[in-house]
């Protein structure tokens, strides 16, 4: 049995890449079998360097290298691979066979031709850069590029020392370092593709090529600067001061968090017109192992496979499917409201706003509307698209075309009893089947559902602002919702590029649950004497926050923050104790933050901060801050409750099941620190046993609401971690 | 319900399922920016969701449209995409000038009648702001040849042959004869179509014509004129019109949103009127601007559907379409056209013109709506110009645009045809009662009539 198994292994394999003769062009096609997408995992490229043996032997004039997948030509090295090895020993070893394989390309006597219709990404990227000149197609789903910063490590199969020889130092930087892709146009423009061409012409297009050069003979092409200015900045004065900029930029926008960018620029600057490119992949092969073994590596890695775990799923545990949406209502057409008919508009859905008034209404329009405009100026979308998508979003101030909706979602004032009085309306003027979804942050999903005449069909779909940039949606299950609704709206909120997670219901939910006792441990540290800059910076640039926390307490609203920490006090008990400032703040109501353009911070009409309202301290009867604490405290006394209350809704309450989906809710919905993996993956590396032991210190210093509970202290106990 | 000879109902007839319009507003005021496209789009989409009308039903699409945008040729297609019709659905546009929009729901029955189609959108739409000016061959060169200039020394070039054709034309304009200065004239398009181009005379001078020969004095259209708007404006203030009316949030901020007709005056007075010098006349004139219908932007839709399939997925209609009429006319009176085209219509019908509880007349001019009145009444314009035995009937002011016309809300040629239906339908449903004609006259000689019967 398992000599067959291993056979049909190899059989599968050898069919995964073929040759196939063509007039004497070698056609190289990639297909994996059983795979949905090429890429490079160890056994793929075993097979390629056989293949690539093969052909030059074969006594071909040129080699065109395609893909039989039809929206993938090679999306870049297996994943999982690379999160499977440990040792840099490891990296070593698959590198350099890599290297080797790449080689055979570089170096064969007949030109090597890459075909490129789909994405080609990270491995797939540097594949063909190692051949001697590409084409692609002009299909949307043609993208090259290098994203392998994004997972903390570098291009490794020599994209760091070939791209910038084909493109030049700068183009090559701005894809290598943002780890970004270019479609066919601008890799045209680039130099990094020879020809753009029709998918359906590019294969002939591609063997036609493939004779003329041969008769040629092979040729290489490598980056000539275009004019005088970009022949100057080839030379070394400006290429250092170039080189400069890019990791002094890199290092701010990063605050260091990210050792990647950096290594890669390194490498470009070291590598970048070497003439022994052995020498220089070597280069390339050392930093790679450097950055590969990290733990900001590893994180990042985990978070990778943590977005795209979603796409699997499907929200519910039965095989119950989610029925098709085409059109959704959305009540109550605020930022909110218009925030969401945009991102479903945008993905093709018509939408129907409904508010009290026309202005009201128009409002929501605005908002879509603006959000297109600034992708037209960026060029993103042109103006028929834009004009194509604002269609699809009308408004009224009556239930004018409901019947025809098969989802409504419920943005209206956070009041349980008029959101029941107003979903009960709804579900009148609504076709039975039609699910209404309440985007309520604090309100009691289940409670909500008694005004649905069919609570089956009403569940909770939690979206956060700026909902066009924030990734999570929060699918709130009820105790009546259906499977079938629940399903929906977690397809829905996917079809709109969102990652949903589905979330009990209870106070706050997942994630601002776990946000609220952060927030207010902020508003604590006023309190006992430090200040706003220092609390923010520490946070932001020392954690890795993407902003600290009284800005987003400005962002959010003052009056919200203090009226939601009230609920969860309520709720919660004393785990959530508001300090002195949090009340004597609510008596100003001028100060509400930005939309105010006065909280912690003062804005301009723009809404850019400029800087800390020095007054603020005065008005909440505080001295001049002492900044006495230590930046370890600061960031213990906000980050370790927030890991307590974690413990709490997942271990004990089953808020949700996995801590997978608690890290997830964690950097998509607030922007927890992807390098960190996560608030558990955060808690796991520092351990459960010191957490205990620092809440317990805390506690006695500040006072009970930073007792450790008791799940915690089981782990603590048992020294296990949240990720088993 | 008839006791009059009309047909009895039929699974095929074709009835009115609903109908909603923009608010018309004047042209160079509120809406002179949105193009003609997009009010088609905002009407149709929104009479969709008032009807939750089911899209995938609609089997073609036909919009009246008189400017014909250059960057919308075939309107009616765009207007469809834009609200939501599937792109599998046909759709197309038709231009029979001031009745385009009469002339869509009359295609509309024809198709449902034959058993070519089942759900029709019928509408119009016009954006006379945005009508444009047409330059001299040589001037739209000039602008051509700039516009794919590429090289700063071909441009400058081009800018330099356009300057040479300006000039050229404003020294034609100066130096020859007013007969021959056509070819140095930029064209301003509303302008040539609102002038007969078989018989050389503006609708103004139309207007004039029959205000003489039917001896219709000023204060007479005056008078009328400011009835129009008194029942306009009456009828903005019941609530009467917001029935038929969706607002239009103005692009690109939404910073405002028209939710009335913007012509109807609430102030407007016989001293007011009285003031305003004849246009088309100067000396012996009566046709003024004041008892005229402005030039206007506005869209109109409604949708018909055969009654079996209307039954079939539970739409109630409002009214049923009995028939319809066309005839043509001296290109010069064009005004009379209702008086020919409505006896056409009502024979159809079975009906008579006393007969009818409501008469939408389309009001062009107040002289030709006076004159029409008249010629209906006249046993001897019968018996000449109808070759009819006797007078078709006379018409009761108290049944005649009893909210108003064209002279408050303002004509938007192409949509005007589906306004006066949709007026004329939600009047009967408001009323109760049963039958009534909507006709308008239309530039270049011809009138066009509808009929239709309450169902609400």
């Amino acid at each position: 049995m398992e000599i067959t198994h291993e056979k049909e292994r190899n059989m599968s394999i050898e069919e995964s890449i073929r040759i196939v003769p063509k007039d004497g062009i070698a056609l190289i096609e990639f297909d994996l079998v059983g795979e949905k997408v090429n890429k490079f995992s160890t056994p793929v490229m075993v097979r390629f360097k056989e293949v690539l043996e093969e052909v030059s032997r074969g006594g071909f004039q040129a080699a065109v290298i395609v893909s039989r997948k039809s929206s993938i030509f090679i999306a870049g090295a297996d994943i999982e691979e690379i999160r499977a090895m440990k040792k840099a020993d490891d990296f070593k070893a698959a590198i350099s066979k890599a290297h080797e394989i790449f080689g055979l390309i570089e170096s064969m006597k007949i030109p090597v031709i890459a075909a490129v219709n789909g994405a080609c990404m990270g491995g797939g990227c540097e594949m063909i850069l190692a051949c001697d000149y590409r084409l692609a197609s002009d299909d949307p789903s043609t993208k090259i590029g290098l994203p392998e910063v994004k997972l903390g490590i570098i291009p490794g199969f020599g994209g760091c020392v070939r791209l910038p020889r084909v493109i030049g130092y700068q183009a090559a930087l701005d894809i290598i370092v943002k780890g970004g892709a270019v479609d066919s146009r601008k890799a045209e423009k680039l130099g990094l593709v020879d020809g753009v061409y029709h998918p359906s012409l590019l294969e002939a297009r591609a063997l036609e090529f493939a004779r003329e050069v041969a008769a040629k003979g092979k040729r290489r092409k490598t980056y000539k600067p275009k004019g005088a200015v970009m022949a100057a900045m080839e030379l070394f004065p400006a290429r250092k001061f170039v080189i400069g900029k890019w990791k002094s930029g890199t290092l701010e926008q990063t605050s260091g968090h990210y050792p990647a960018p950096l290594k890669a620029i390194d490498v470009v600057d070291q590598t970048y017109g070497m003439s022994d490119i052995n020498r220089a992949l070597q280069i390339e092969l050392e930093a790679f192992c450097e950055v590969a073994v990290t733990d900001v590596s590893k994180n990042l890695i985990n978070v990778f496979f943590l977005m795209e775990s979603v796409k699997k799923k499907t929200g519910v545990a039965s095989d119950v499917k989610a029925k098709p949406v085409k059109a959704i209502g959305v009540l109550g057409a605020g930022t909110m409201g218009g925030g969401i008919a945009y991102v479903a508009a945008d993905r093709g859905i018509d939408v129907r706003l409904k508010d009290i008034n026309y202005g009201a209404v128009a409002l929501g329009l605005r908002h879509a509307r603006e959000i297109w405009s600034k992708l037209v100026k960026r060029k993103k979308i042109d103006a028929y698209d834009l004009n194509r998508k604002m269609s699809k979003v009308t408004g009224g101030l009556d239930f004018a075309g409901f019947g025809q909706l098969d989802v409504v979602v419920e943005a209206i004032v956070e009041d349980m009893n008029i959101k029941k009085k107003v979903i009960g309306e709804t579900a009148t003027h609504c076709r039975p089947d039609c699910i209404i979804a309440t985007n309520t942050s604090s309100l009691s999903v289940t409670e909500m559902a008694k005004g649905h005449p069919r609570p089956e069909n009403f569940v909770g779909m939690h979206f956060f602002n700026p909902v066009h940039k924030m990734p999570l949606v929060e699918v709130i299950r009820g105790e009546k919702s259906s499977d079938e609704a629940v399903a929906t709206i977690f397809e829905l909120s996917k079809k709109m590029g969102k990652l949903p997670v589905v979330v009990k219901d209870g106070p706050g939910f997942l994630v601002n649950r776990i946000l609220v006792p952060y927030l207010i441990e902020a508003a604590w540290l006023l309190q006992d004497g430090m200040s706003i800059e220092t609390v923010d910076r520490r946070y932001k640039n020392e954690f890795g926050m993407p902003m600290g926390p009284f800005t987003l307490m400005d962002e959010i609203g003052i009056d919200v923050c203090i009226k939601v920490s009230k609920i969860f006090h309520d709720s919660l008990g004393d785990r959530i104790m508001i300090p002195p400032v949090m009340k004597k703040l609510s008596e100003n109501k001028e100060r509400l933050g930005k939309k105010s353009r006065k909280g912690f911070y003062l804005y301009d009409e723009k809404g850019k901060s400029q800087g800390v309202d020095q007054s603020v301290y005065a008005e909440l009867g505080l001295g001049s801050p002492s900044d006495r604490l230590s930046a370890d405290e600061t960031i213990r006394r906000g980050i370790f409750p927030m890991i307590n209350e974690a413990a709490l809704a997942l271990i004990e309450e089953h808020v949700v099941e996995t801590p997978d989906e608690v890290d997830l809710g964690m950097i998509t919905g607030t922007g927890f620190p992807p390098f960190r993996g996560g608030l558990l993956r955060y808690a796991d590396s520092v351990g459960a046993k010191l957490i205990c032991d620092e809440l317990e210190v805390l506690a006695g210093k500040y006072g009970e609401r930073f007792k450790p509970c008791t799940p915690l202290k089981n782990l603590a106990k048992t020294d296990r971690k949240f990720y088993a | 319900m008839s006791t009059k000879s009309v047909s009895p109902k039929s699974p095929r007839d074709v009835v009115i399922v609903d109908g909603l319009r923009t608010p018309f507003a004047k042209a160079d005021t509120k809406l002179k920016t949105v193009h003609p496209a997009e009010l088609g789009r905002v009407a149709l989409r929104e009479l969709f969701a008032r009807t939750n009308f089911d899209v995938n039903l609609v089997d073609e699409v036909i919009i009246g449209n008189t400017g014909s945008p250059s960057d919308a040729v075939n309107i009616g297609r765009v207007v469809a995409l834009g609200a939501g019709v599937p792109q599998r659905t046909s759709a197309h546009t038709v231009h029979r000038n001031c009745a385009s929009a009469l002339e869509s729901i009359s295609t509309g029955f024809d198709k449902i009648k034959a058993g070519m189609a089942d759900a029709v959108v019928a509408g119009g739409t016009e954006s006379m702001s945005q009508m444009p000016l047409i330059y001299s061959a040589e001037v739209t060169k000039a602008i051509a040849a700039l516009g794919g200039a590429r090289s700063p020394a071909q441009q400058l070039g081009a800018l330099a042959g356009l300057v040479g054709a300006d000039m050229k034309a404003i020294m034609g304009l100066l130096t020859t004869s007013p007969m021959a200065r056509a070819p140095y004239k930029p064209r301003i398009s509303i302008v040539e179509g609102l002038t007969d181009p078989f018989v050389g005379k503006n609708m103004g001078e139309t207007a004039e014509l029959l205000a003489k020969e039917w001896t219709l004095s000023r204060k007479e259209q005056d008078e009328f004129a400011l009835q129009s708007h008194q029942r306009a404006v009456a009828a903005m203030k019941n609530g009467v019109m917001a029935e038929e009316i969706t607002p239009v949030y103005l692009p690109p901020n939404f910073k405002e949103v028209v939710e009335a007709d913007i012509g109807p005056r609430d102030g407007q007075s016989m001293e007011a009127l009285a003031k305003l010098k004849p246009i088309f006349d100067r000396k012996n004139g009566t046709v003024t601007a004041g008892n005229a219908c402005p030039i206007t932007d506005g869209a109109a839709m409604v949708i018909l559907m055969s009654r079996e399939k209307a039954e079939k997925y539970g739409y109630k209609p409002l009214a049923r379409v009995l028939s319809y009429g066309f005839a043509g006319l001296e290109p010069e009176r064009m005004g009379l056209g209702p008086v020919y085209s409505s006896p056409i219509a009502l024979r159809r019908a079975g009906l008579e013109l006393k007969d009818m509880d409501y008469v939408e007349l389309n009001e062009a001019f107040a002289a030709q709506v006076l004159a029409c009145l008249r010629a209906f009444e006249s046993d001897k314009f019968a018996r000449e110009k109808l070759d009819l035995p006797k007078a078709v009937g006379s018409i009761d002011m108290a049944k005649l645009n009893v909210n108003g016309g064209a002279i408050a809300l303002g004509h938007p040629v192409g949509a005007t045809g589906t306004r006066i239906v949709l007026t004329l339908m939600k009047q009967l449903k408001r009323s109760g009662k049963e039958f009534g004609l909507a006709t308008l006259c239309i530039g270049g000689g011809q009138g066009g009539a509808m009929v239709i019967q309450n169902e609400a």
